[in-house]
């Protein structure tokens, strides 16, 4: 038997083969070649991609030149959204490496929040931990926490230091061993088709009668239209960290080992590809 | 199994909540001064706010939302909102007095997970107060 610690490794050190482009009416001195870039799943846009900036910026002028920002066939790539999420919402099922198209003009304001500098990256992933830790604990781990566990969360996550991070992030793993698990799981279910930007309910790990809810659960309760219909065919993936997970899991385990480091479970439902 | 959370009648709030965003959701659910208001009292002068809102929660057509002030940010005429459209315009926004929603959350489900007695409480100010 794997040991479950493999997987928290296995989903830290996911990574996306990814070809950043330059769009066609941005304005340039010399050619612009494509960039090549491992992207961590776990992290966000505009945290690792300085290069990608710094390599365009080069064959521009500077007053060509304002804030960066990723698109994918028309679709806006939301910096605050995990990476892996915005590769499984949507890019599941296409080749790779997955091709995103850079912009440095028509920033759209619309759908995008601006990210002038990481302190925003920083501030918004602790204002995730701390709110999946008010609906693990009442938020009574993260504010027995120091200030300086905190950053070290935040600079395992920068740094991509796996030991670092997990040092302090599994003490927000925790639960008294009376209560079978956390008092609520943070999920967000996203979905490629619908206009809302996700589904977050309160949702208990264990049932009254003392059963370990399953990602099925959850899903019949939340998002039944994720569910195939009994003698139906299956319509929808779902997907974490880009594998299907199976529907018998018990949602504990997942939001344990297959959270991302804002301790979210982001799950996204997609339509099966039909060939 | 359903949970007690998820029955019927807290969900149809939720999804009403989720669109509170609207003017058009009740008569008190825009904001409670500017032109909007005046507007809508014009038309319907015999309807005192209280009433407003009452039938308001009646018709679950909106979520509370409690703002309350932090430190010396100069605090707001009213502080009892039906709509979320003019905190948009805030700095910052605290949920419980500890976390920042995320940007994109909507209200009907911030009220859901962290609500209570039909409120949701939201603290704000002009610069940070919780890390």
């Amino acid at each position: 038997m794997t040991d479950d610690k493999d997987v928290l490794r296995d989903v830290w050190f996911g990574r996306i083969p990814t070809c950043f482009t330059l769009y066609q009416d941005e304005i340039t001195e010399r050619e612009a070649e494509p960039y090549y870039l491992l992207l961590p799943r776990i992290s966000y846009l505009t945290l690792v991609t300085d290069k990608v900036k710094k390599h365009f910026q080069k064959v521009m002028r500077q007053e060509e030149v304002s804030e960066i920002w990723f698109e994918y066939e028309g679709t806006p790539l939301k910096w605050h959204y995990p990476i892996g999420l915005l590769f499984d919402l949507h890019a599941s099922n296409t080749a790779l490496p997955w091709s995103i198209t850079v912009h440095f003009k028509n920033f759209p304001e619309k759908d995008l929040l601006h990210c002038h500098s990481k302190d925003v990256i920083e501030a918004h992933f602790m204002a995730c931990i701390k709110e999946a830790d008010a609906l693990k604990h009442k938020s009574q781990v993260i504010n027995e926490m120091q200030k300086k566990d905190h950053k070290q969360l935040w600079m395992g996550l920068q740094n991509d230091k796996f030991e670092q991070f997990w040092a302090i992030n599994r003490k927000l793993m925790e639960y008294p061993p009376e209560d079978n698990g956390f008092r609520y799981i943070p999920f967000r279910i996203y979905q490629a088709t619908t206009e809302r930007p996700f589904i977050q309910k309160l949702f208990r790990p264990i049932a009254s009668g003392g059963q370990l809810h399953t990602l099925g659960d959850l899903l019949k309760d939340v998002c039944p239209s994720a569910i195939a219909p009994e003698d139906g065919e299956q319509k929808t993936q779902v997907m974490i960290h880009g594998i299907e997970p199976m529907l018998e899991t018990p949602i504990q385990w997942l939001s344990e080992h297959m959270s991302y480091p804002d301790n979210f479970l982001h799950i996204s439902i997609i339509p099966r590809p039909t060939d | 199994w359903r949970s007690p959370r998820s029955s019927p009648r807290r969900a149809a709030r939720g999804v009403a909540g989720a669109t509170a965003g609207r003017t058009g959701a009740g008569p008190a659910a825009g904001p409670p001064s500017g032109r909007g208001r005046q507007r809508r009292v014009a038309e319907q002068p015999e309807e005192p706010a209280g009433d407003a809102k009452k039938k308001v929660m009646e018709a679950r057509a909106s979520v509370d939302v409690l703002l309350k002030a932090v430190g010396d940010t100069p605090i707001m005429r009213t502080k009892k909102w039906a709509s979320f459209l003019k905190l948009m315009g805030l700095r910052f926004i605290y949920v419980n007095q500890s976390f920042a929603p995320s940007p994109d959350q909507e209200v009907g489900t911030l009220y859901e997970c962290f609500g209570s007695d039909g409120k949701l409480v939201l603290h704000y100010c002009k610069t940070q107060a919780w890390g």
